[in-house]
């Protein structure tokens, strides 16, 4: 038993959530604050985004220094 | 002979008749009033209804529960797919908690909560006979040492004088926070847009007595449309003693209606203006006063010309 990912799959997955993410929080309006009937905090999402996106950054940099 | 007539004492049945006809139309305007006041009270039940319905708490939860399953799922039988999924799902339980705003309501409510303040203020206004202008006067910095008979002057107010031209009122009636003044004759309120004004000082992480002035007319459109999301869109010009502002789809832009007959308004500015208003008086340490307003026929666009005055 063991996880079935390794880091290259996580890195991956990472970098395509951040992107999406990225892309949802700059094409969300500044001035409509609600989402159909989901209210979402906008600067929180970008966040969220740029966090995976620096997760993604060490990800790599962890695949360069141990290949 | 008609004379005679005018001067004859009026008939008490139709005296009485009239008085009758005057409660009844109080009483039809009054029974109006309390229906309107019903439907906007089931309007605002029904908002909060919804806003209560939203179960982005349950979602995330659930996400959580199923993302949390199927990564333990993927590790008992070694599946990639399980595993994808259930970083999916975890990834977004987890989110749907972070991303879910702390409070939000409707734009229509600030507008309405505000009504009541600047109908108390034309009240105020018409019963003093007042037809003055309304001067906005800069409190001292915070950081400025004042004895405690001097507190009074770091509160930012809004001067309404009785009369077209006025004075500054002396340091001393300033300090005794008065509601009345009599030197000039005037009253002294909190401006409407004190809170507004305080919530961009918050934004900007500084206060404004210790921003440029000629920098206020760039910082102050980018933390009213992208921070606080009133306005579609501001637009600040400052010229020698003149400040004219454009404000695009206002969040209190129905305040300008002709429905609501609101002269206050036009006197200290909506709280959005009025925000403005306080910054420059602020951030140039003078008085302001709003010289002349104007609305497009839909509202959309509001524009103001603020004048700065020597303190």
């Amino acid at each position: 038993m063991q996880f079935p990912l390794n880091l290259s799959d996580i890195s991956l997955w990472i970098a395509f959530t951040a992107i999406i993410l990225l892309v949802t929080s700059e094409l969300l309006s500044p001035y409509s604050e609600k989402l159909g009937d989901f209210a979402i905090e906008k600067d929180r999402l970008r966040l969220a985004a740029l966090l995976l996106g620096a997760a993604f950054v060490i990800t790599v940099l962890i695949r360069v220094i141990r290949p | 002979m008609p004379s005679t007539e005018r001067n004859k004492p009026k008939d008490p049945i139709e005296t009485r008749r009239e008085k009758d006809k005057t409660a009844h139309i109080t009483v039809k305007y009054l029974v109006e009033s309390l229906q309107a006041a019903q439907r906007e009270n089931e309007l605002l039940k029904t908002e909060l209804l919804k806003s209560k319905q939203i179960p982005s708490n349950k979602i995330g939860f659930l996400l959580l529960i199923i993302g949390v399953l199927s990564l333990a799922g993927s590790i008992v039988a070694s599946s990639s797919a399980l595993a994808f999924i259930g970083l999916g799902l975890t990834f977004w339980g987890i989110l749907f908690f972070f991303i879910k705003p702390i409070k939000f309501v409707k734009g229509t409510l600030l507008e309405s909560t505000a009504i009541s303040s600047y109908t108390t203020i034309d009240r105020i206004i018409e019963a003093l006979g007042f037809k003055g202008r309304a001067m906005y006067i800069p409190p001292y910095p915070k950081e400025v040492y004042l004895p405690e008979y001097l507190k009074g002057l770091k509160e930012m107010v809004v001067l309404i004088s009785a009369e077209e031209t006025t004075a500054m009122p002396s340091v001393e009636e300033m300090a005794r926070k008065q509601f009345m003044l009599e030197n000039p004759k005037g009253i002294c309120i909190t401006p409407p847009g004190l809170g507004v004004m305080t919530q961009l000082e918050k934004e900007l992480r500084n206060d404004f007595t210790k921003v440029n002035p000629k920098n206020l007319t760039n910082i102050l459109p980018k933390l009213i449309v992208n921070n606080l999301e009133l306005a579609r869109n501001v637009e600040i010009h400052d010229e020698n003693n003149l400040t004219q502002v454009r404000i695009e789809e206002s969040i209190y832009k129905d305040l300008y209606s002709s429905e609501h007959k609101l002269k206050s308004v036009h006197l200290l500015g909506c709280p959005l203006a009025s925000a403005v208003a306080c910054s420059v008086s602020k951030a140039t340490g003078k008085p302001v006063t709003i010289t002349k307003d104007s609305a497009s026929p839909d509202l959309g666009i509001i524009k103001l010309w603020f004048q700065t005055l020597e303190a």
